[in-house]
């Protein structure tokens, strides 16, 4: 039997509560709900099938068993593979790769933040050429650039040449960490100009004109107003230079060596080489894992500051 | 400093708080390989703990002249003084001035309180001082209780007063406010006209108050000064301004006025478009044309044909429009030239016992000799 509720609500009800809006008001707002979700309909379908979908595929894989063949078994579900991701040689790939990661948003910072203020500072005719140049390495194949930086780096390439010839000797660049993230910040410094730009775009110059007016230096006024006020491009920036930086497959297999695996590759030959395919998939739900906790962690964080 | 002694200040009064020597700013015009002159041969002396404003259209160079005092910008050539030291190149940060910026630039992510104890902090006061000072500075402006709320959660009347209280708390030795009151609606505008004036007598400090609004400039300031193209065209108090404009620019920025072209019969009478002879305070020579100035309110409107006693001038016309209003109400009256239609607009305060007038009336506008100003354009 079920027993039936005393019925406080109608009690309740007499707090404050948001006047309903009139008839044709809540009709009106529901045709606009109808028509929203009308129109998100294609996306989500997309999300789905394109994201949602192959992600659910590789958490599946990840409980699977590999066969003595290789072959992926959908049978006796286990952990296995998560438990793998401990073991040292992986602690130390995802350690490399967060070093990497870090040192490539922060050289992109460096190099981004100057750069997009300066950029503000132009005439439009001027800013709109150069975003576009800023943008321009995209209509380019990523895989063709980076051969590119090959030719450039390797040892009879321009760069290793010109400096033999002032005296410096033989040095080698191609294969090498500075390879790898001179790479990555070449391909991901778009990603931290753009947002950086347009937080920059935004604030409002005579702020920095008060705090000069109040007695701030260049440095303080700097410190105190415009850099708090881009930390929102700063925050966008970072972690779009970061997440692809993080999980970067095609730099460091083209730049680096055998001592510069990244987690990217790592996972890669799981797939495709040692044929572990639930191993591949735990590292990457891992990844995956990492990475969104980590964003959120940021955007908290960030946003407590602010 | 005790009683008795030598006031110091009567000698620093007699230094101005800002003085412009032949100040010229001309920013490169890119485009063109031409050059925008924004000032041009400025000269202006604001004496200490007055209320002066800088009055002009946009684009008349004012706002630009504050900036040079500012330190935002240097001038092309010539020199700006601050209580009589040279700042040269010297930058906003070490200089003796605040500015309540036109849009308040207050800054966004900071509290009241914050924003209010920026320039304390910068100056590296000590921070039992800072807390008071802001304490006071806040309550000056009548914000107490707003402490601790972000600028976006105020309205713009309250952002304007944490403006003037981040300003006010540096003690500067001179204010610069750039259209201050803009951004306000009418109402809360004129609150704050006596507001802003009340402040400055209390306080003493020289404001520097820049604006398009004549009305703001002739009810708040002790001097003003009209700007027009870089160039200064008169300095004086609101009523010398008002009452004797120098120019046809300034009579007409300045207020509503009635323009006439008249010839000069001797040096103390002039001759109107419509053939009347009326006296004028500041003579010309024979023959040559002569610009008036006419205020409207300084005219009164009465029959035609009602004798002119000997101490007024009057002319002859026909109401041709009449404007209502409430308070006044305005008669354009159209000579009688026989040629092109000269208007004259008298306005009457509606009170009582104010004859009403209709279009088509035959009326006598008369007036004082002395509310005559000849112009020099």
């Amino acid at each position: 039997m079920v027993g039936v509720a005393p019925a406080p609500a109608p009690a309740r009800r007499r707090g404050p509560r948001p006047p309903a809006p009139p008839g044709p008001e809540r009709e009106a707002a529901r045709a606009a709900a109808r028509r929203g979700a009308l129109i998100g309909l294609p996306p989500l379908v997309t999300m789905v099938l394109l994201f949602a979908v192959p992600l659910g595929i590789v958490a599946v894989y990840s409980v699977a068993t590999r066969g003595r063949t290789g072959r992926t078994e959908l049978a006796d579900w286990n952990l296995d593979a998560y438990a793998r991701l401990l073991e040292p040689l992986v602690l130390e790939i995802a350690g490399r790769s967060l070093g990497y990661a870090a040192l490539t948003t922060l050289l992109c910072l460096a190099i981004g933040y100057p750069f997009a203020y300066w950029l503000t500072t132009r005439r439009p005719g001027v800013r709109a050429v150069l975003l576009v140049l800023v943008m321009l390495p995209f209509w380019s194949n990523f895989l063709v650039r980076t051969y590119a930086w090959r030719v450039l780096l390797g040892s009879d390439g321009p760069i290793v040449t010109a400096l033999a010839a002032v005296g410096l000797g033989e040095v080698r660049l191609l294969f090498t960490p500075f390879a790898v993230v001179l790479g990555l910040v070449y391909g991901y410094l778009p990603f931290m100009v753009l947002p950086l730009y347009s937080s920059l775009e935004r604030l409002d110059l005579r702020l920095v004109e008060a705090a000069r007016d109040l007695g701030a230096t260049g440095w303080e006024a700097f410190r105190r107003v415009t850099w708090p006020l881009s930390r929102p491009g700063v925050v966008a920036g970072s972690v779009l230079v970061f997440i692809p930086s993080f999980g970067a497959y095609v730099t460091p297999e083209l730049l680096g060596g055998s001592r510069t695996t990244l987690v990217g590759s790592f996972v890669v030959r799981q797939f495709l080489s040692a044929r572990d395919w639930p191993f591949g998939s735990a590292l990457s739900m891992a990844i995956l894992v990492v990475m969104l906790a980590a964003t959120v962690a940021y955007f908290r964080a960030q946003e407590r500051r602010s | 400093m005790h009683r008795g002694a030598p006031r110091l200040s009567a000698t620093a009064g007699t230094v101005p708080a800002v003085s412009l020597r032949r100040v010229t700013k001309r920013f490169p015009e890119t485009r063109l390989d031409d050059e925008v002159v924004a000032v041009d041969e400025l000269d202006l002396d604001v004496t200490d703990g007055e209320f002066f404003a800088l009055l002009g259209p946009s684009g008349c160079g004012k706002t630009t002249t504050l900036r040079m005092v500012a330190g935002f910008e240097f001038p092309t050539e010539g020199s700006v003084h601050i209580h009589g030291t040279e700042m040269g190149r010297r930058p906003p940060d070490r200089r003796p001035v605040n500015t309540v910026f036109q849009s308040y630039a207050l800054f966004p992510h900071m509290t009241v309180a914050e924003n209010v104890a920026f320039g304390l902090r910068m100056r590296d006061v000590a921070r039992d001082e800072a807390r008071r000072r802001v304490a006071e500075a806040i309550e000056l402006v009548q914000l107490r209780g707003r402490d601790g709320a972000m600028p976006g959660d105020l309205s713009g009347g309250q952002q304007q007063r944490v403006a003037l209280a981040r300003a006010l708390v540096n003690r500067p030795k001179v204010l610069l406010l750039d259209e201050p009151l803009g951004a306000l609606d009418l109402r809360l505008r004129e609150a704050m006209q006596v507001e802003l004036k009340q402040l400055q007598a209390l306080l003493g400090i020289t404001f520097v108050h820049v604006t398009h609004d004549q009305e703001e400039a002739l009810a708040m300031s002790d001097r003003l000064a009209v700007m027009d193209a870089g160039r200064l065209v008169q300095v004086g108090t609101p009523a010398e301004v008002y009452e004797r404009p120098r120019t046809r620019f300034v009579a007409e920025f300045l207020g509503d006025a009635n323009l006439l072209t008249a010839e000069a019969v001797d040096a103390e009478r002039v001759r109107l478009p419509d053939g009347t002879v009326v006296r004028i305070a500041s003579g010309r020579s024979a023959g040559a044309a002569v610009h008036l100035s006419l205020r409207p309110e300084q005219l009164d409107l009465v029959a035609a044909g009602t004798p002119v006693e000997p101490h007024l001038d009057a002319v002859e016309g026909t109401v041709a429009r009449i404007g209502y209003f409430g308070s006044a109400i305005e008669y354009d009256v159209a000579l009688d030239t026989g040629g092109p239609e000269v208007l004259v607009t008298a306005r009457l305060g509606n009170a009582r016992g104010v004859v009403a007038r209709t279009v088509g009336e035959r009326v006598r506008m008369r007036w004082t000799p002395d509310s005559v100003t000849v112009l020099e354009d």
